[in-house]
């Protein structure tokens, strides 16, 4: 077992935990959106921070892939914390505001105004769904590619994967566009404006292979009215 | 394929060696290797008997820089020569890499005397190899001293190189990269020796830590204690040692240039660091864009592992370790260790999450330590020189020496070691030199994209990690970028998240998007679009993504854009309010630089076009448009478009835009312009009052008429025209081209009220009582400022103001016999060509206490006094100043560096007055070298006459009296945007405001008073808002053939000769031919043409569209 400090609170967790579990464990909420059990921790949404150590040596790390240390304090609502979540709201409702679980995190921390020009992306490059693919569907059919602001997610050179079984657990697991297949128009697609296009889906035959697994789906909810 | 021995003896060993050699020499293509240490200094002690150092060596570097430059079209010619005059025996001929000095690439080094030739050309080559032959230096071709103008024929003694401390650096020169036996030489491979002898892993370990050693890849961990913590891990799995060669900052060569010039210290700091740490496998990750340096370094490898350096069994000890050559594939942020462990792995190179350090879990999960390339150079110089005399140089906790790539604005381009702790200041102005031109330096980005801007003001901090960190900077790699007046810092910032933005890994979101929304912001702000709140939320999108990114990049990513908002906000709001840019680089806020430069903002680039179309009128038109003084100013405009011109600014020659405006000006009747009248606003006749009929004056009472205001000038003088008629001598403006031009401004609504003074006749209140609504003060700057020596008023002294003065106004011809002008200025010169045209006068002598170069005056006017015959001493090559060569031309001489100090009279009148002379010392508040007087240098100077023009100030004592506020110079304050004085409804500009300026200043300052006193009297908010002014009118752009372009000059006007103009006031310079303007005008960039043309193009494809939607 290893001891810690979490939110002044003297805890003890398993050894090999990260901050993350620790907290969830004991309670302390922290959002996250790229962490999901079942895949492993990458750090790559910066949502999960949280303050370690003490006065000038204190710094912000990501919870999810921060392992709980002997004697370590930690912090997962400081000041600090706090600024630098809203900061990272912002930048993502900048960049995906149609995305409902964006817009709820950035609703519950008071984000009121979006100070960036707007963009429509539908991916924040999270690698749920990378992850999902490797690790729980044993397909590495999708990867990263490219560096900086041309990084994406796709297959190499854009072939269609041999490996693909189109299982869908990459659009399962998406974050960012759980309504990505019921619009098509991105500049309409604001909160609730999805319900208002019409679904591309429901009655295309290119489709017929595929397995829905949205439940429950807009579209098909939208058709059925 | 391995080498043959015949490859791997040098051939300046000789046979000697090989015959020593003979025995232990292996038969066919099987090669030497030595297997014991013994058998290492038994080769060495062999190589050092076998080279005769008496014997010349001519030293070619031939690093990256060397060969862009040419080196190795030298090092053909150099070997020709030698073979073709059979001087084998009495040259030898050595290839290295840089030597560091990269603005003289390529250079040429002659060993044993150690001769420089700097810029060196084939022909110059042939000789130099004659020369070394006879061992003589050619000094015509010698490096020259730019502050002595003297030629200096030894290495060492020139600035660059003298004041640095070349602990690695000098290794380079000594050893050609690709012959291993020229580094056993230099006891090359003995430290390792001396580490196996010693027999002791912990030992070497400790030494490394009570040397101080510091990660010079810029982190600046202690090397030592990384060592010990990885000396400590366990062994079973075995252990990795890594070379980070991925050097990737913009600006940043040193690791590229050690590894080029000297690769074998590298390995024999990684087999020594090994043999200390335990290590079994080394790897050298270079970038693959160093071509020569992968090929340098793999070509060491394989030497020194068939020497037996590395391998398996080193030097018979039993310790083996081997080093890998990996290339990266040039993304940046594999310099950071984690990403550059994955790299290596053969994933993609992201970072990943510390800990797990890598000294716990490094490449495949073995322990690993990661040094960065100079780091590794040190190693072997650590164990030669003992660590406690390595720490000597350098400070408490940062010693030994640093390798700088000093780029950017900078005199002395190049790799520059200085010892930790040296202070920005001797880096960049000792050794770079300083500014390459007359711009000031205004700061030095160090430790490339993760580091920060240093501004001038701080150039005392010294070069250590933390002054550096705690600066807001850091010390990265060793990239020093030197920025001048000319770089933009709002485009820094933008060029440095550009980049982070392309070599985020992508992996951190608030890194990735993060860089990205700073680089939009910063844009926005470099497009004029950005707002005061985009600075706020820059710097605090900078601070959210410093905070909570993975790896050092992410975490330093912000450092260019907090580093420039700490230092220079100011620019930025230059840039968010005003919408300028003052060092002219955001292209969508200057436009036009030449018109973005003018005071005035006319449209140059307008009428110059409309020159070639020889549409003079309009032209002329466009000229009048924004200026009331055309004619004026096509003869002493300071002309500040030239300067701007993105020819002068790229290296040629500017535009002639002066002497265009001549040319139009000289031919045109000003009657062809009318100028628009704005019908009045309100019923009711406004009165507004004008204190000075100079141009300032005139130009606000011209506008303002204009506006429909009843306007009345009044002014101290007999005449209008302020300096214009009283202090600019006729030869260069003459008198009637001003009074003409005066008459054609002065209309109905003008009243002109000569020979009236401020503070004499009227007074401020006085006007507000007589119903004037608004008073603008425009009363120039015509005081001289005095010595401040004892007998200054002694008969024979006079203030250069009133020596011109009385002769341009009454025609009186103060000056006698030998006559001294003190200063550099305009008026110095001025006055200094004035004098040389009296009667009475045999000689005249200009004094000044800094270089020619610093001068203030226009160069052309230095050079015509020059032409003259006024003398000028100077301790710098005077190309540049033509305007002091002028005053010479017409016999005035100019002394340099002296400063008076003691006027002598005898029977009242002026004897000799005494100077003292000066060197240049340390940088002052202006940007220039202050001078310094050196002691006992003392000298008399016998003169007749002596003119005092140090500067001139505002005669503006009354004006405190009527309730202003004066500075110290007696210049009025007033806010920049309204020009409004602390007093309601009085206003100022010119010289009052500015001090001393010119014409084009004061002329632009009436021009906004009319505007501000107009929308004061309608109550109106005083301060016009910023506009970007592009351009905006399509001229079509003439056809113009290569040929004429390729031996197109810049038009220079004729100009009388220097003989015939001496003694006459005629205007010296002539107007331009009508093939030299259309030349000229055919010179002309069109840098209009990219806002223009694009519109047109715009304006096209709409039309294109709406044929094909109809």
């Amino acid at each position: 077992m290893i001891t810690l400090k979490i939110n002044g609170l003297n805890v003890s967790v398993e050894k090999g935990s990260t901050l993350l579990e620790a907290a969830r464990f004991l309670g302390f909420p922290v959002p996250t959106l790229c962490h999901m059990d079942g895949l492993s921790p990458y750090g790559a949404c910066r949502l999960c921070v949280v303050e370690i150590g003490e006065g000038p040596k204190a710094k912000l790390v990501s919870s999810c892939t921060y392992p709980a240390e002997e004697g370590l304090t930690v912090r997962t609502a400081s000041e600090r914390v706090l600024r630098a979540r809203k900061m990272i709201l912002e930048l993502l409702l900048a960049s995906c505001p149609q995305s409902k679980i964006i817009q709820d995190l950035a609703s519950a921390h008071g984000i009121r105004r979006q100070r960036f020009k707007q963009e429509h992306e539908d991916c924040i490059l999270c690698g749920l769904c990378v992850r999902m693919c490797e690790e729980q569907m044993m397909a590495k059919a999708i990867g990263f590619r490219g560096r900086g602001e041309k990084r994406s997610i796709g297959t190499p050179f854009d072939i269609k994967s041999d490996v693909c079984r189109l299982c869908g657990g990459c659009m399962y697991v998406c974050p960012a566009c759980q309504l990505r297949c019921t619009y098509n128009e991105p500049e309409k697609a604001i909160c609730g404006g999805c319900a208002n296009l019409s679904p591309p889906c429901v009655d295309k035959e290119q489709f017929n292979d595929m397995m829905c697994y949205m439940s429950p789906c807009v579209a098909c909810e939208i058709k059925k009215d | 394929m391995p080498y043959k021995a015949s490859c791997l003896i040098p051939a300046d060993a000789g046979k000697k060696c090989i015959i020593a050699f003979g025995a232990m020499l292996p038969r066919g293509d099987k090669v030497l290797r030595l297997s014991s240490i013994n058998e290492l200094k038994e080769l060495r002690r062999v190589l050092i008997d076998a080279s005769d150092k008496s014997i010349p060596c001519i030293v070619i570097p031939t690093g990256t820089c060397g060969q862009a430059s040419g080196a190795g079209d030298l090092v053909r010619v150099a070997k020709r020569e030698i073979l073709k005059k059979g001087l084998t025996k009495k040259v030898h001929l050595r290839i290295t890499g840089c030597h560091g000095f990269c603005q003289m690439e390529p250079s040429v080094l002659v060993e044993p005397r150690r001769v420089f030739y700097p810029r060196v050309g084939l022909k110059a080559m042939e000789r130099i190899v004659e020369a070394a032959a006879r061992d003589e230096v050619l000094t015509d071709i010698l490096f020259v001293d730019p502050e002595t103008g003297k030629p200096v024929e030894k290495q060492d003694d020139i600035p660059f190189f003298n004041k640095q401390v070349r602990r690695l650096l000098a290794c380079s020169e000594q050893v050609d990269p690709i012959r291993i036996y020229d580094y056993l030489k230099i006891s090359g491979y003995s430290l390792l020796a001396k580490v196996l002898t010693k027999g002791s892993p912990g030992w070497v370990v400790e030494e490394v830590q009570r040397s101080g050693l510091r990660g010079r890849g810029g982190g600046g961990f202690p090397t030592g204690l990384k060592w010990d913590l990885l000396a400590k891990q366990p062994t079973s799995r075995g252990k990795f040692l890594v070379c980070n060669a991925d050097e990737g900052d913009p600006g940043a060569y040193m690791d590229r240039s050690v590894l080029e010039g000297n690769p074998h210290s590298i390995i024999e700091g990684m087999v020594i660091g090994a043999y200390g740490t335990g290590a079994t496998e080394g790897i050298a990750y270079v970038r693959n864009e160093y071509p020569i340096a992968i090929k340098h370094l793999n070509i060491a490898l394989k030497q020194a592992r068939q020497l037996g350096l590395l391998g398996e069994n080193i030097l018979g000890t039993g310790f083996s370790f081997d080093i890998k050559l990996v290339k990266g594939a040039g993304a940046f942020v594999c310099g950071e260790e984690t990403a550059l462990i994955r790299s290596i792995e053969g994933k993609m190179g992201e970072p990943r999450q510390r800990p797990p350090f890598p000294i716990q879990k490094g490449i495949d999960g073995r322990p690993t330590a990661i040094n960065n390339v100079e780091t590794w150079a040190n190693v072997p110089l650590i164990f030669k020189l003992g660590a406690k005399k390595f720490a000597n140089i350098g400070t408490e906790g940062n010693s030994g020496t640093k390798i700088f790539s000093l780029v950017g604005k900078i005199k002395n381009t190049g790799l520059v070691e200085v010892p930790m702790g040296i202070t920005i200041k001797e880096i960049v102005y000792d050794i770079g030199g300083g500014s390459p031109g007359k711009s000031k330096i205004k700061a030095v980005q160090t430790g490339g994209p993760s580091g920060g801007c240093i501004p001038a003001d701080k150039f005392d901090l010294s070069v250590d990690y933390e002054t550096l960190a705690n600066a807001g900077s850091i010390m990265g790699s060793g990239g020093m970028i030197v920025m001048d007046e000319n770089t933009c810092i709002v485009d820094v910032a933008k060029y440095f998240m550009n980049f982070l933005k392309d070599e985020s890994c992508g992996k951190c979101f608030t890194c990735r998007k993060g860089t990205q929304r700073m680089y939009e912001i910063l844009d926005d702000i470099s497009k004029g679009k950005g707002t005061v709140e985009h600075l706020g939320l820059l710097k605090e999108l900078a601070g959210t993504v410093k905070d909570t990114t993975m790896c050092g990049l992410g975490q330093t990513a912000s450092n260019p854009v907090l580093s420039t908002l700490r230092y220079f906000r100011d620019e930025y709001l230059r840039h968010v309010i005003d919408k300028k840019c003052n060092a002219f680089v955001c292209r969508d806020i200057v436009g036009a630089p030449c018109q973005a430069a003018c005071p005035l903002d006319t449209e140059v680039w307008r009428y110059v076009a409309l020159i070639e179309k020889g549409k003079y009128e309009e032209a002329y038109k466009i000229i009048r448009d924004s200026n009331p003084f055309p004619s004026v100013c096509a003869r002493v405009c300071g002309r500040k478009c030239e300067n701007r011109c993105n020819i002068a600014t790229s290296g040629g020659q500017a535009i002639a835009i002066r002497s265009m405006k001549r040319f139009i000006t000289d031919r045109i009747d000003p009657s062809v312009y009318k100028p628009v009248r704005i019908a009045r606003r309100d019923k009711k006749i406004h009165r507004i009052a004008v204190i000075g009929a100079g141009p300032a004056g005139l130009s606000a009472a011209h506008y303002l008429s204009l506006l429909g205001y009843k306007v009345t000038v009044v002014d101290a003088g007999e005449e209008p025209g302020g300096m214009l008629i009283s202090c600019i001598p006729a030869y260069r403006l003459p008198l009637d081209v001003t009074r003409k031009e005066i008459k054609t401004l002065i209309d109905e609504n003008i009243t002109l009220r000569c020979g009236t003074a401020l503070g004499r006749d009227i007074t401020i209140d006085e006007l507000f009582r007589d119903g004037f609504e608004a008073v603008f003060l425009a009363i120039g700057a015509d005081k001289s400022w005095r010595l401040g020596l004892e007998a200054e008023d002694t008969i024979g002294i006079y203030p250069s103001m009133q020596f011109l003065k009385a002769f341009n106004l009454k025609g009186e011809e103060m000056a006698k016999g030998h006559v001294g002008i003190v200063g550099g200025g305009n008026s110095a010169v001025d006055a200094a060509r004035v004098a040389i045209r009296q009667k009475k006068v045999k000689s005249v002598t200009l004094l000044y206490r800094r270089t020619a170069q610093e001068m203030p005056a226009y160069a052309e006017e230095v050079e015509a006094a020059l032409e003259e015959g006024i003398r000028l001493e100077t301790l710098v090559s005077p190309t540049s100043i033509r305007y002091i060569r002028a005053a010479e031309a017409e016999g005035v001489r100019v002394e340099t560096y002296v400063e008076p100090i003691k006027i002598d009279a005898r029977n009242g009148r002026l004897a000799d007055i005494q100077c003292i002379k000066n060197k240049l010392g340390d940088i002052d508040s202006s940007g220039r070298r202050k001078p310094v007087p050196i002691p006992r240098t003392e000298f008399t100077i016998a003169l007749d006459t002596l003119i005092v023009a140090i500067g001139e100030r505002p005669d503006s004592d009354c004006l405190a009296s009527m309730g202003l506020e004066l500075d110290k110079g007696g210049r009025l304050g007033v806010d920049a945007k309204t020009l409004q004085t602390n007093r309601k409804g009085v206003f100022a500009g010119g010289d009052l405001v500015t001090g001393p300026n010119t014409v084009v200043n004061a002329i632009a300052a009436g021009r906004k008073a009319a505007g501000v006193i107009d929308r004061y009297i309608h109550g109106e908010e005083l301060a016009e808002p910023p506009r970007v002014k592009l351009p905006s009118v399509f001229i079509e752009p003439a056809v113009v053939s290569d040929e004429e372009l390729e031996d197109a000059q810049r038009a220079e006007p004729a100009t009388l000769n220097a003989g015939s103009r001496k003694k006459s006031f005629a205007e010296v310079e002539m107007v331009l031919s009508v093939e030299q303007a259309v030349c000229e005008a055919h010179r002309c960039l069109r840098c209009d043409l990219e806002f223009t043309q694009r519109k047109e193009n715009e304006e096209a494809e709409c039309v294109a569209v709406e044929e094909k939607s109809a």
